[in-house]
């Protein structure tokens, strides 16, 4: 957490919660890779998305495991899934949600070749993006690897604007609207979940929405903008592009998303010393609901925070003070974004408005 | 122009004077003499003063890819010894027990990037370790296991770039997912082509797909198509 941390100094900022949250992802890690142990090998590994492998993984945190396959189909594999599922009950681990998309087995083949188009669908968007932008390995990495470089290899050598597009801005665009169109799947979802789970967990669902998940889009952003932004000048990058170096690519988009979100967030910032009230305000607000989640007090109703963000009806929200609490948070961290991204005076703010609005 | 040529295991495994009486009609440059097992290495030492290989203007001596602790000592003596001063010696990292017994070889050694059944030496990260107890180390890279291991190509462009320096000589075939190597198929060709450029023409080429007689000259046709660069268009 490198950048996070110099920008954290630089700030003058105390985000306490986003270093205990990534002590707790490095615990829960450790704890995770000794009780699977066994389960991975060269054509299957055990992959984990969401919370843990952003580093912000508190008590109420879900494991959302999927078992990877890259290799010859075997039978057992559907045994090892549910043998995963009965190691993590038994160590009193949070399974993964309802929908089916996590806990259970995955093939490579669907995420490589089912982009776009009716095979493409909402589970298996889902589990691609989420692996691309914010995935570990538990155990034996090497079907993770394999997966997200022939991922990446997809969306980059049938980019055909990126290597030979008139425009000088060179984002992969193939690879951005993925990340877009997912992002505005989260949204449409989070609709959809309101009416087909009227029961609750709104107000959670909602708060992540505006934090976890928008990070989640932002970072992709930004690691697309990395294709463009990380050369001196404009001769160096036609200089670069101009032998399709599809490999090149990949190692550096790897490279980047090997980082936690909120790293390749803040290394993205670094360089933006006028802009640092908006930073901090960004980060504070991003520590602050990581802090909601974490904390353990309980309330005058007996529940956490984040129980009671889970718990409470829909309609019930105005005038709470929990609730009104995680808004805040969320338009300080949505108004932080506005600053640092919806403007024409930084490179990074002209190719969101280049690339993420049309 | 590539120069090309055949190991001897391919062509006929365990029999390195039939490879060679099958090789003799044809006008390949390149030749890799191996003893895979240890068993054959004896016999292959001690007829390499008695063979024909003047037709052959490169030639490379595959070491054994598994011996005991044991006999590490006897093979790497025997290597050093009796293998040509000129001939690099191709070896699998992982039979590797103790690396003194490798490190008077300097760049004679060609250490090979290993399948994805192997523990180690698949990846440059896991080359690196190696070149580092072995620093005058040269590299057999070998662009079938490159591939299995990640078919993206993105790991065979990192070992290419990271050890341009230390490449002497590639080997080529189709390596399937049961880590045999057979004859280049189409697909393999089109990865192989992403990272032809960065394999200069000069650096040897050693067929390794298992074929028949009869196939000898359309596999190294493919061999050199597979590693003739694609251009951006």
């Amino acid at each position: 957490m490198k950048s996070l941390e110099i920008l954290e100094n630089r700030t003058g900022s105390d985000w306490t919660n986003l270093r205990a949250a990534r002590l707790t992802s490095d615990r829960e890690r450790v704890e995770l890779t000794e009780a699977l142990d066994a389960f991975s090998n060269a054509d299957t590994s055990i992959v984990v998305v969401g919370s843990m492998a952003r580093q912000e993984f508190t008590p109420g945190s879900d494991v959302d495991w999927t078992l990877l396959l890259d290799g010859i189909s075997r039978p057992q594999d559907d045994q090892l899934a549910r043998d995963i599922r009965q190691v993590l009950e038994a160590i009193k681990k949070k399974q993964p949600g309802r929908e089916g998309v996590f806990g259970t087995l995955v093939s490579s083949h669907d995420l490589i070749h089912r982009i776009g188009g009716e095979a493409d669908t909402n589970a298996n968007t889902t589990r691609r993006i989420l692996l691309l932008l914010e995935s570990i390995a538990i155990g034996r990495p090497d079907a993770h690897n394999r997966v997200l470089n022939n991922l990446l290899y997809r969306y980059l050598e049938e980019d055909r604007g990126l290597w030979f597009g008139s425009n000088q801005s060179k984002v992969p665009r193939f690879l951005f609207n993925d990340v877009s169109r997912y992002w505005r799947t989260m949204a449409v979802d989070f609709a959809y979940k309101q009416r087909s789970r009227p029961d609750g967990g709104f107000l959670l669902r909602n708060t992540k929405l505006r934090m976890s998940r928008k990070l989640l889009f932002l970072t992709g952003m930004l690691t697309c903008f990395d294709c463009h932004t990380r050369f001196d000048d404009q001769l160096a990058r036609s200089e670069f592009y101009k032998t399709k170096p599809v490999q090149a690519v990949i190692d550096r988009l790897r490279s980047v998303l090997s980082q936690p979100p909120l790293e390749i967030l803040a290394l993205s910032l670094l360089a933006y010393n006028s802009f640092d009230d908006s930073i901090k305000k960004l980060f504070t607000a991003y520590d602050e609901f990581v802090g909601m989640l974490a904390d353990d007090t309980l309330l005058p109703n007996g529940w956490t925070k984040r129980e009671h963000l889970d718990r409470l009806a829909v309609e019930q929200t105005e005038g709470d003070t929990v609730a009104s609490e995680a808004r805040d948070i969320s338009h300080r961290f949505r108004d932080a974004i506005g600053e640092l991204f919806l403007t024409k005076d930084t490179e990074l703010g002209r190719l969101t408005l280049e690339y993420g609005v049309f | 122009m590539r120069h090309v040529g055949f190991s001897s295991g391919a062509i006929a495994y365990g029999d390195f004077m039939g490879a060679l009486a099958t090789l003799r009609d044809t006008r390949f440059q390149c030749l890799e003499l191996s003893a895979l097992r240890i068993s054959e290495l004896d016999p292959l030492i001690d007829a390499l003063p008695h063979l024909d290989l003047s037709a052959y203007s490169y030639i490379s001596f595959h070491a054994p890819s598994s011996f005991s602790k044991d006999e590490e000592a006897w093979v790497a003596d025997k290597l050093y010894a009796d293998v040509p001063k000129n001939w690099p010696i191709v070896i699998h990292p992982d039979t590797i027990f103790e690396f003194k017994h490798w490190s008077r070889f300097g760049e004679r050694l060609a250490i090979e990037n290993m399948d994805r059944r192997k523990p180690i030496g698949r990846t440059a990260c896991e080359l690196q370790q190696i070149f580092d107890i072995l620093p005058s180390a040269s590299l057999c890279f070998d662009i079938g296991h490159a591939r299995q291991c990640d078919a993206s190509m993105t790991e065979a462009f990192l070992i290419l770039s990271e050890f341009s320096k230390r490449l002497v000589q590639v080997h080529i075939s189709e390596v399937n997912s049961a880590s045999q190597h057979d004859a280049i198929s189409h697909g393999a060709k089109l990865a192989f082509q992403q990272v032809a450029g960065l394999i200069p023409e000069w650096v040897p080429i050693i067929i390794e797909s298992r074929v028949r007689s009869a196939q000898i000259p359309d596999e190294a046709v493919r061999a050199i198509e597979a590693l003739t660069p694609v251009h951006a268009q």
